[in-house]
Parts: structure tokens; C-alpha cells; sequence
């Protein structure tokens, strides 16, 4: 009797010990010192590649913000931590992820995945549980047009992708009068067609084909014999990068010359350069981002110095994607010290009013959550991706018109 | 004008999708095995080609015959020890084993080659001629005669030759065929191994007009599944007749309709084939 009563009384005092143990544990390890972003993002499946930008970029910024200090809240200094998971690429996976994130992990604030397709059920969580996320990986007007408060989004809009294009275009001697408009039937790239529309009747540049395309689409040679019969000073085409290698190999071998050929995808990527080889060149892009412009602010002072930072922690450079992802967590910084406060309502009014410079430009979100931003034109000349024409003005002289294919050595 | 430019692009393009077909009618006609894995194997035959042109700079033409080999090799194994296990078993099975094939090879794909886009960029790469207003690739035009030779070659081999006889011996009657003393299983596997060298010379072909990627095959096996039908199971001028026919149906439908029907045209072709002519466009009726 006294042996069993004693024993459970040592049972009672080591279970006392352990939940006290525990709670000092997690006490010291700083738990309440620690703003936790949490994300479920692709790093496995189809946008493994492109999900991998975004778990670099977060990384590198969590990291660098720690050590200039970590995020200051009323005096008192709390270090920023990741919880990551990976969706696998898949939409109903993302949804589930998000939810723990948000009931069981109990996250301060989420980061978004990659792609517009994820991010439109995963926002909606967000929503939901009223936690405010900034994603950089979605950019469909789809995102942003359900009167959500809780969702901010760091890639421009696409009905602004071809806007830097057009205009510049306009502004180009001799003058481009006539386009071809080319794009996906995708719901992002149908929004893409329908700004560049606009843009096009802005500029009175008269639009001789307008189609769409199926994503899918490996042959473009009917397309581009009609385009030739055509024969517009420039060729707007939005898809992905694979549409755009395919576009441009095939319009070499029809012999399809216009002044201009801008494409939404692929020419300031590193592999689509290499890929085509001299194909490549003379072809215009367009980017919210580039490692060499002037542009910088806290924890980063200029984009060149992240960029820098990115390649030798993990041996590629930045891209847009990066640098929205990177975006994205000084976004979060930003707004918790403005808003002195780790409260997730006080934090989402504090981005909503966001105005600050930053590696990636100015951030400040729109009454939808979208970032206020144009895209820079780019041309693609010695195998190098070079500014042309930013914010309304040229910075560098294009090599226009493009020279005919088989004129070139 | 435009009219001529569409029968020529509809014309080169059809050829690739004819021995594209080829490789997956004769598997399915001596067989009877749908071959899922048909387009792993074209995207092997592709990476192949890559690669030798990659690390080599062996010139993609000149490497198809070595693409084509080492595709006969890797179906002959693949069909003597994997899918001879199922020949004779109900056509789910044989659907089954080969779609695990198809996943295996994909992702052995990605592990070892990762999911960048690939291309073989041959210095003629884009290199074209002008007739009038015609403007037609060099590349595409080599692919096509290519295509047309290896086409002969192989319509002589399977008409004309020993082996030939054994194979369509094998397909029309299973136990004359052992009786008279064709080894089944062999003629089985080498049978295999031409659908696959097949296969492998559509990749190498491929490649030179595309990029490529692992996940290429999905859409090309289903491509090939819709020619072999079109054109006529078992009938091997079927297949050539049939991607005639789809790139012929894609480049108008494309130009005339607009750049979102070609699927939707084909597709729809081949149901009205299969209403109307259910053994295809150069089918025997049975």
C-alpha cells in the first residue's frame, strides 16, 4: 500500500518535473522572442525549381535581418524564424499546409507559395483565419479581386506586364505602327492579352492579329505564317518560357522579322539564354527586377549587394522571383516596427499604408494588396540582360530595329 | 500562298508524327499491347541525342543510328524480362505495366537530368530557303526525309525479310507461328525493340524542332495513340498516312480556325474516324 502510494506519488512529481522541464525549455528557446513566418511551398513536383527561389530568398533575409538585430517591437528585440513546409506542387496539399500553419503551428504571419494557381485557394486561408500573408509567386488579378484584406502580393499586375513595352515602343524611331498579340489561354496570360490591348490602343498601334494559344502548344509554325503575312513591326507574345523558346526557334526558321519581339517569360533567365544560344539575342523581356539597378534599403543598400550575398550562399544568382520572395519577409519587417505590434490586424493596416524602399523597389501595396509597380524592359544583347526602358524612361539605347535573321553573323 | 506555306508546315510536321506512330502501331499490332511508355521512350531517344550532341558535339543526324540501337537494346530487354511476363493478359494489365514503366523512366529522368528545357542547337539549326514567298526550315526538311528513309527501310524490313514474315506471322497467327518454329518470345522482344528504336529516332528527330524535358512524353503518347488509330491499327502505311493526316488537320486548323483549335479538330477527327471507319483510314475490315 505505501509502496504503491509512494510510487505514484514519484510517478505525479517526474511528471510535474517533465511538463516544468518542458515549459523552461521551450521558455529559453526563445519562443516568445521569435516572430515565426510560416509557408508551404513547392520544392518538390512541377514549380519545384521556381519554389526553391522563393525557400532561398526567405532563408538569406531571415537570416540577414537576425543578424542586424531582428525586428524591434517596443523595445524589445524579437528574431525572425521560418516554418516551411512543401506542397508538392499541389493546390488541396497547399490549402491543408496552410490551415496547420495557421490552427495547429499557430504561425505570427504566412509567406505565400509560387504560382498564381496555388495561390488563389491558398490566400483564401489566410483570409480565413485573418493572418496576413505577402506572397510574390502569384500575380493573376484573380489573387487580388475578391476583396480580401489580409493578402498582399509583390509581382506586378498583368494587365501591366506589356505597359513598358508598348510605350516604349511608341517612342522608338522609326516608329512601331503596327503589333501582333500573341498569348495562352490561361487565365493569367488572358489577363496579360487584355492589358496589352488597352496599352496598344493607348500608344495607336494598330493591332494587324490577336489570338490565343493553347499552353500546350509545341508548334507555332501555322501561327507564324500567318504573323508573316502580316508583317507587324512587333510581336507581343505572353506564355511560359517553353511557348517563348519554341516562338523564338520557330520565328528563326520561318524567316518572321518584326522590329520588335517581347516575350512575358524567360529572357532574364539564365538557362533560357542558354538554351537558345545566339537565338537569344536582340530579343526583349520584361522584369519587375534586376540584380544592377539602383535601387536598395533596409538590411540590403543596393540590389547588387543582396544579389552578391545570394550567389555565394547558394551558387545562382537572384532573379525577380528571389528578389519578390525577398521582398516579401522585409515587407513583414517593415510592418510589425511601424506597427509596434505583433497583432495580425494591426500589422495588416500597417501594410496596407506600407511606403518604404527596399532591394526591390519601392513597396507599396494598392487598396487590392498588389504592389504598385511597372515593369523594366529588357533587351538581351551579348548574351547579357540590359535595361532599357524604366519607369516611363529610357535607360539605355536598344539595339532597334532587331536585325533580320539572316543578316546576322 | 499562305495556303502552300500551310500544306508544307502540315506536310514536314506529319512526317515526324507518322514515325512517331509507327513504333507504337507495330507494338500494338503484333502484341496487342498499348504502350504507354511510348512517349518515355521518345523522350529517351531525345535526351540520347542531347547528350551526345552535348558532350560529344556529335552531329544529331549522324547520331541516330546509335540513338536507334541503343533504344532496340533497351526495348529488347525491356519487353524479354518486364512485359513478356504480361503479353497474353487482359489489355488493363499490359496498360498498367506500361504506365509504370512510363513513371519510372520520368522520374529516373528528372533524378539524373533534372527538369530544365533542353535543346540540340545544331549550328543549321534555323537555317531555311525561300521559294517565292515560301519559306521553308532546312532542319524540318531533313527531319522529314529522314522520317520518309527510315519509313521504307522499315515497311522493306517487315514485308520483305525473314524477320519480317516471322513478325507478322506471330501477329496474325500465335500457334501456326510456334509450330512452325519461330521462337515467340524472341520475335515478341525484337518486335519490342523496334517499336522502341523507332521511338528513339522520332526523339532524336524531336529534339532538333523542340525542347525537350522529361515530362515531353505524356502529350506525345497520346499524339501517337490518335495517328496509330486514325491512319489504321496493324497497317503500317496507317501510321505514316495518319501523321500525314494530324499534321495536315493541325496546321490547317491552326492558320484558318485559330491557334486553339488544332487540339480540339484532331481530336474530333478521330472520333467521326471511329464512327465512320472504326479500322481507320487505311484499316482492313475484319
Amino acid at each position: 500500500m505505501t509502496t504503491r502510494e509512494s510510487r505514484k506519488h514519484r510517478f505525479a512529481i517526474a511528471i510535474t518535473a517533465l511538463i516544468v522541464g518542458v515549459l523552461l525549455a521551450g521558455g529559453l528557446a526563445g519562443a516568445a522572442d521569435e516572430i515565426v513566418l510560416g509557408a508551404a511551398i513547392s520544392q518538390t513536383g512541377k514549380y519545384a525549381r521556381e519554389g526553391k527561389f522563393y525557400v532561398d530568398a526567405y532563408t538569406l533575409v531571415v537570416e540577414a535581418v537576425n543578424k542586424a538585430g531582428g525586428v524591434k517591437v517596443g523595445g524589445k528585440t524579437y528574431q525572425l524564424a521560418l516554418k516551411l513546409y512543401d506542397d508538392q506542387s499541389d493546390p488541396s496539399l497547399s490549402v491543408r499546409l496552410f490551415t496547420k500553419l495557421a490552427t495547429s503551428d499557430k504561425v505570427n504571419f504566412l509567406l505565400g507559395p509560387y504560382s498564381s494557381g496555388i495561390t488563389i485557394p491558398a490566400s483564401a486561408v489566410a483570409e480565413k483565419y485573418e493572418i496576413p500573408m505577402i506572397q510574390g509567386g502569384g500575380a493573376s488579378g484573380k489573387i487580388f479581386d475578391r476583396g480580401y484584406k489580409y493578402i498582399f502580393g509583390t509581382l506586378p499586375k498583368a494587365e501591366l506586364y506589356f505597359q513598358s513595352a508598348i510605350e516604349a515602343a511608341s517612342k522608338l524611331s522609326p516608329p512601331v505602327r503596327t503589333a501582333a498579340l500573341l498569348f495562352s489561354n490561361e487565365a493569367f496570360d488572358r489577363s496579360v492579352g487584355e492589358g496589352a490591348r488597352q496599352w496598344l490602343k493607348d500608344a495607336k498601334i494598330d493591332k494587324v492579329y490577336d489570338e490565343e494559344y493553347q499552353p500546350a502548344t509545341q508548334d507555332f509554325t501555322s501561327i507564324l505564317a500567318v504573323i508573316k503575312t502580316k508583317n507587324p513591326d512587333l510581336i507581343l507574345v505572353a506564355g511560359h518560357e517553353e511557348n517563348s523558346l519554341n516562338f523564338i526557334r520557330q520565328a528563326q526558321a520561318a524567316g518572321v522579322n518584326p522590329r520588335m519581339m517581347v516575350f512575358t517569360v524567360g529572357p532574364p533567365t539564365g538557362d533560357f539564354r542558354k538554351t537558345l544560344g545566339k537565338a537569344a539575342e536582340y530579343v526583349y523581356g520584361v522584369t519587375p527586377w534586376l540584380p544592377d539597378m539602383e535601387i536598395g534599403g533596409q538590411i540590403f543598400a543596393a540590389a547588387r549587394d543582396f544579389d552578391k550575398q545570394f550567389q555565394a550562399r547558394f551558387g545562382y544568382g537572384a532573379d525577380y522571383h528571389v528578389a519578390s520572395g525577398a521582398a516579401d519577409v522585409l515587407a513583414f519587417k517593415a510592418a510589425i516596427e511601424r506597427a509596434q505590434s505583433l497583432d495580425p490586424k494591426k500589422v495588416r493596416d500597417a501594410l496596407a499604408a506600407l511606403d518604404v524602399e527596399t532591394l526591390y523597389g519601392r513597396m507599396k501595396f494598392e487598396p487590392t494588396g498588389q504592389i504598385a509597380m511597372s515593369q523594366v524592359l529588357v533587351q538581351i544583347l551579348d548574351g547579357k540582360v540590359v535595361p532599357v526602358y524604366v519607369a516611363g524612361k529610357f535607360v539605355s539605347k536598344p539595339v532597334y530595329p532587331t536585325p533580320k535573321w539572316n543578316e546576322r553573323r | 500562298m499562305l495556303l502552300l506555306q500551310v500544306l508544307i508546315n502540315g506536310l514536314l510536321l506529319g512526317g515526324l508524327y507518322g514515325i512517331m506512330a509507327l513504333g507504337m502501331s507495330l507494338i500494338w499490332g503484333v502484341m496487342n499491347i498499348v504502350n504507354v511508355a511510348h512517349g518515355a521512350l521518345i523522350m529517351l531517344g531525345a535526351y540520347l541525342a542531347f547528350w551526345m550532341f552535348h558532350l560529344w558535339g556529335l552531329d544529331p543526324f549522324l547520331s541516330l543510328p546509335l540513338t536507334i540501337a541503343a533504344l532496340f537494346v533497351y526495348g529488347y530487354c525491356l519487353q524479354r524480362w518486364v512485359l513478356n511476363l504480361v503479353v497474353r493478359a487482359q489489355l488493363f494489365l499490359t496498360l498498367l505495366i506500361t504506365f509504370g514503366v512510363e513513371v519510372v523512366m520520368i522520374n529516373v529522368a528528372r533524378l539524373l537530368w533534372s527538369s530544365d528545357l533542353r535543346q540540340v542547337t545544331p549550328a543549321y539549326a534555323a537555317a531555311n530557303f525561300e521559294i517565292g514567298q515560301l519559306t521553308i526550315p532546312w532542319v524540318r526538311l531533313w527531319v522529314f526525309a529522314t522520317t520518309l528513309v527510315l519509313s521504307v527501310v522499315f515497311l522493306v524490313v517487315l514485308e520483305h525479310t525473314r524477320l519480317g514474315r516471322a513478325i507478322r506471322a506471330t501477329s496474325e497467327e500465335l500457334r501456326a507461328a510456334r509450330l512452325t518454329g519461330i521462337p515467340v518470345a524472341h520475335i515478341y522482344a525484337v518486335t519490342f525493340g523496334l517499336g522502341a528504336a523507332l521511338a528513339g529516332a522520332a526523339g532524336g528527330l524531336w529534339g532538333m524542332l523542340f525542347p525537350i524535358t522529361p515530362m515531353m512524353g505524356g502529350s506525345l503518347t497520346l499524339k501517337s495513340f490518335v495517328v496509330a488509330v486514325l491512319g489504321g491499327l496493324g497497317t503500317m502505311m496507317g501510321a505514316i498516312v495518319g501523321g500525314l493526316a494530324l499534321g495536315l488537320t493541325e496546321s490547317f486548323a491552326g492558320t484558318y480556325l485559330g491557334p486553339t483549335y488544332p487540339n480540339a479538330i484532331s481530336f474530333g477527327l478521330l472520333v467521326l474516324i471511329l464512327i465512320f471507319r472504326p479500322t481507320g483510314i487505311l484499316g482492313r475490315r475484319t
